[in-house]
């Protein structure tokens, strides 16, 4: 066992009672003197043309300050990953989640009157909502400038020789599997409160978990408003969940921009729960045709996979999701063959957007789903088929990721003896299993996978961290300040950390891909050990004694077993400062991980480190209603080492109850590209009541580029749980579900299909 | 939101009267759980909300044990009548609609009355008072008239209530010995659900403890309004009850429904659930009446 002083400890948030006491500020809460409240007005339609928008009786509103249509946005003002998306649409409408105008008003209920007088006239087209049709040649283009719906995105990959180890495999497997949307369902909705200052500098508060990229996005739209050389300042406050839903900027930051610049006045711009589940994005849906194949042993010989991810009316993150699909698709398991092809299709629906996991949860569910298929073709328990196959330490995998190390063993045995413990011949009772493998070492997906960290030490020893991580109620705060107070000899509470202002605080690339312990972490951790060794030189000479010697503990600098050689850290700061010729401790680090870019073919270590993880299930299901119940849940992960189980534990537990949401109930209803469900009661988020016991497993496997041997964990944890679940229902009654979410009417039609009997 | 007035008036007769000065532009509230969403969403934008909370006649709930008549005031809230043991010892039908209301912060405010006044399909607090044979007391501006709990709703979100009328309370009345009752509500969550399909049975057997004299099963979501399934019923009484009997009465009250598809669940499977759930229910009926015995 590590001999780690703040490090490991099960530490509680440290904002968690001022959040559960309601004194945490959020975007909601911000109001600035002299503020207007925006609000935005969506199409009527999923495809239309604009034929004419007379916005005079909404002028003439008393209280409104301004109106826009497409009309007054800057030509080169586009959002999106392909930029190509305006935040107020002109001509045409291509979804019903497209804005069409804003206003900006005295009072939110002014501003909601002001989008009721808004008038405007369209010539509905004819909209297409099933990728698949909107490939066909004769489909309606959702953008006429583009010659077809199919996105020019070439995600395509082939390592080995995928046909000839398909000739040579004694068993193989082919499925349709298919996921729709879900949503990040974050109780903070999105928000933004944006102003300008005399000189047109632009500050803006808003939610996001990308401050230094979004920064880069507001720059570029205030230079397409013709605003050159001019500042922009992000502050975040406190984030009421990200999950992903945050890593690009929306329309809604961009108009509050727009309406702030234009009335010379502070715009808050707030979403209700029903913009929340109708205008930000979801999780990439996807249909996808896998084929697996074995030897006669079981060992994997091929993985042959097709997608069709349904891209929406504009590009955001969510088609790119390929990039980390490919991720589980090449190296979950040990696969020599393996052929990936993915399209992004435009639809008239809603488009997508990063979502805890990117992806992998996906393809995850297809391949495990697939893999127990195979097993049982092969005749080989489906947990012993997966040890044949496992991931070890050393393996370079075929699209080059580099695995450190892997404690999938340790997790597949975990899984396997607590799954066994109760003997499982009770009917309609089954156990299913899936494993993981995600990103656990960044993610190098832009040109840097950097973060920044500054640090400076008072004459109390106190210390500041201004971090480019951002917490977004995920708790990097704490592992900063755990990792920070850990190097220094200090307690937690000595250690405050500022990551809220890009006015003080330095670039990060986002919290995205797992990466923050591992990366922020690691930066703070570079910063740390500079002001480290300052501190060791300082105690060298006034203790009198070698540095090497020295060691910093509970707040104090001593030589072990020498009581006499060993003062506070803060008197020897205070030394250090009131001194002739003073100084005072500081010090800053960039950390940028030697990850790789995908490079051609899409080969590259993406990561520095992969973690793993196994998830079992006991499940019963109620052979007359279609009802699934979860009896047993157990996590098994690989996480390098735990800064803080506490924390560690609560990513897995809500990553958890979150896939078990995308298992069994979550699903955003479109019809005809209608959000049919925009709501809490109807769409059928987890409440506390439906979670169930989940014991988590962590294995600590100290990886020797992660701060004090840390990987990340924030997204697996809802990775492997559908497929866990649908194999589990699979050995429970026999049906194989594949489409998400497995809900009773599913379970019950296959049941009722397996037994030939009739529906109705 | 549009702003509202808030009264409170303390006894039925100034409620009726505040009613009379405003009128259509007033709007009688109790717990609120479905009128301030209502208003909130914009749907309805009443001048004046006459809360019925002060009133303290209309949270009186007891039983009157020389008749066996039990007394629900419109304003007693779901969790008053979770919380009696009376309610849960005597009626469990009651007991197993309101325990699953929405999530307990809906439970402490929601009352019943306002569930029935609501009157949509799946309100789970109607099945219990159509099974148990409620009759709801109504006291408008001219007078006081009963109907029966089966007979208050006309369509979704429509009662045959006036304008001005306001629901005084529910009379249940005495139960027959070697009486069970049983709701479950079926839906994909455990809580702030609306059932997919909620399915109350109540049986009345003679001493030998098996031959059926009452039958009600009411189903919600099954139709427009919550309903009985009188063909079902009629198929039980007079028969000795058990799993076979009850599997015809589930088949029948399925082919009485009037389920349909829409976002929330198919057709065929609501169907299938009311074929599950009325035998179910009526099984957990029989248990309950061996159990008393």
């Amino acid at each position: 066992m590590s001999n780690y002083n703040v490090v490991g400890k099960r530490i509680p948030k440290l904002d968690a009672a001022q959040k559960a006491m309601g004194r945490a500020e959020y975007i909601q809460d911000i109001k600035l003197p002299g503020m207007l409240y925006g609000k935005i007005l969506y199409s009527k339609y999923a495809h239309a043309k604009i034929i004419k928008i007379d916005i005079s009786k909404a002028k003439a509103l008393p209280g409104v300050h301004a109106v826009l249509t497409g009309n007054d946005v800057p030509e080169k003002m586009k959002m999106g990953f392909y930029k190509d998306n305006p935040p107020i649409k002109k001509g045409k409408v291509c979804s019903f989640r497209d804005e069409v105008a804003a206003v900006a008003a005295k009072t939110p209920e002014i501003a909601k009157k002001a989008l009721g007088l808004i008038e405007i006239e369209y010539e509905e087209l004819e909209g297409i909502f099933d990728p698949e049709k909107a490939m066909e040649k004769e489909s309606p283009l959702v953008h006429e400038h583009s010659k077809s719906n199919v996105l020019n995105l070439p995600w395509k990959l082939h390592y080995g020789d995928v046909e000839k180890a398909q000739e040579e495999a004694a068993f193989v497997v082919e499925d349709r599997f298919t996921t729709t949307w879900v949503t990040h369902c974050c109780m903070g909705t999105s928000g933004a409160v944006a102003l300008f200052d005399a000189s047109d500098n632009l500050t803006i508060y808003t939610n996001t978990q990308i401050p230094s990229l979004a920064q880069k996005d507001f720059l570029e739209s205030l230079k397409a408003m013709g605003l050159k050389n001019k500042r922009v300042r992000v502050i975040k406050p406190i984030i009421g969940g990200g999950f992903g839903s945050k890593l690009d900027t929306y329309a809604y930051e961009h108009i509050a921009i727009l309406l702030a610049h234009k009335c010379r006045k502070p715009v808050k711009l707030i979403f209700d729960r029903m913009e929340e589940f109708t205008a930000t994005s979801t999780r990439q849906p996807a249909i996808i045709d896998i084929k697996q194949g074995c030897d006669k042993d079981g060992k994997l010989l091929f993985r042959d996979i097709k997608m069709i991810l349904d891209n929406g009316a504009h590009t955001s993150w969510g088609a790119t999701t390929p990039s980390v699909m490919m991720m589980p698709i090449t190296s979950l398991y040990r696969v020599d063959n393996v052929r990936y092809d993915a399209k992004c299709v435009y639809t008239n629906n809603t488009y997508s957007q990063a979502m805890r996991g990117y992806g992998n949860p996906q393809a995850t569910f297809a391949i495990e789903s697939s893999i127990d298929m195979l097993a049982e073709k092969a005749g080989i328990d489906p947990i012993e088929f997966r040890r044949i196959n496992r991931n070890h330490p050393g393996d370079i995998t075929p699209q080059g990721f580099k695995i450190t190390t892997c404690g999938m063993d340790l997790c597949l045995d975990t899984v396997e003896k607590e799954l066994r413990k109760t003997a499982s011949n009770e009917k309609s009772v089954g156990i299913g299993i899936a494993s993981l493998i995600h990103v656990g070492g960044g993610a190098r997906i832009y040109k840097s996978d950097g973060c920044g960290a500054i640090l400076k030490i008072d004459d109390y020893g106190k210390v500041d961290v201004f971090t480019g991580g951002t917490d977004m109620g995920q708790g990097l705060d704490n592992i900063t300040a755990q990792i920070v107070a850990e190097e220094l000899g200090l307690l937690v509470e000595d250690i405050n950390v500022v990551h809220s202002d890009t006015d003080v605080c330095p670039w990060d690339v986002g919290a995205h891909a797992s990466r923050s312990t591992f990366v922020a972490g690691n930066a703070a951790l570079g910063a740390a050990k500079k002001v480290k060794a300052k501190l060791l030189e300082f105690g060298s000479e006034i203790l009198d004694t070698p540095a090497e010697s020295l060691v910093l503990r509970d707040r104090l600098i001593f030589v072990p077993n020498d009581p006499e050689k060993s003062m506070p850290i803060d008197k020897l700061l205070r030394k250090a400062h009131f001194s002739p010729g003073g100084t005072m401790l500081m010090a800053d680090h960039f950390y940028d991980p030697a990850n790789e870019n995908l490079g051609k073919d899409f080969k590259g270590n993406m990561s520095m480190t992969y973690t793993f993880g196994v998830h079992g299930v006991r499940v019963k299901v109620d052979e007359e209603t279609g009802k699934v119940q979860v009896l047993e849940y157990v996590a098994a992960h690989d996480v390098g080492q735990a800064i803080n189980p506490l924390l560690l534990e609560g990513q897995v537990y809500g990553g958890v109850v979150m896939g078990l949401g995308y298992a069994l109930s979550e699903e955003v209803v479109h019809q005809n590209g209608k959000n049919m469900n925009a709501n809490f009661r109807d769409y059928k988020l987890f409440t506390a009541k439906d979670a169930v016991k989940i014991t988590a497993y962590v294995f600590e496997t100290p990886d020797e580029e992660g701060p004090f041997g840390a990987k990340g964990i924030g997204e697996p944890g809802c990775v492997p749980t559908a497929p866990a679940i649908a194999n589990a229902i699979y050995d429970a009654v026999g049906v194989r579900i594949t489409n998400l979410p497995i809900t009773p009417e599913k379970v019950l039609a296959a049941i009722k299909e397996k037994k030939k009997r009739p529906l109705n | 939101m549009k702003p509202f007035k808030y009264l409170s008036p303390t006894t039925v007769e100034e409620a009726i009267s505040f009613y009379g000065q405003h009128s259509e532009t007033a709007k009688y509230v109790a717990g609120g759980t479905d009128v301030i969403v209502k208003v909130k969403e914009g749907w309805i934008e009443p001048d004046f909300l006459i809360s019925l909370k002060k009133i303290t006649e209309l949270s009186d709930l007891h039983k009157n044990e020389a008749t066996g008549e039990l007394s629900i005031g419109a304003a007693v809230t779901h969790a008053t009548l979770e919380k009696s043991l009376m309610i849960r010892n005597e009626y469990p039908i009651i007991y197993d609609a309101v325990s699953n209301i929405g999530s307990l912060q809906i439970r402490n405010v929601g009352t019943i009355g306002g569930n029935l006044i609501n009157a949509v399909p799946s309100a789970d607090g109607a099945i219990p008072m159509i099974a148990l044979d409620g009759v709801v007391l109504l006291h408008g501006p001219d007078g006081e008239r009963s109907c029966a709990v089966k007979d208050l709703f006309v369509s979704p979100y429509k009662t045959i209530l006036k304008p001005g009328e306001i629901l005084k309370k529910i009379t249940i009345p005495p139960q027959r010995p070697h009486t069970g009752s049983a709701y479950i509500k079926f839906g994909r969550r455990a809580a702030m659900e609306l059932p997919l399909i909620g399915i109350g049975v109540l049986l009345t057997v003679e001493d030998d403890l098996e031959t059926c004299t009452k039958a009600r099963i009411c189903l919600g979501v099954a139709a427009p309004t919550p309903m009985r399934a009188f063909e079902a019923e009629k198929l039980l009484v007079g028969k000795k009850i058990n799993e076979d009997i009850l599997r015809q009465a589930g088949e029948t009250a399925a082919d009485e429904s009037k389920v349909r598809d829409s976002v929330r669940g198919k057709a065929w499977h609501r169907k299938e659930m009311i074929r599950v759930q009325v035998r179910r229910m009526g099984l957990a009926c029989m248990e309950i009446i061996w159990n008393n015995n």
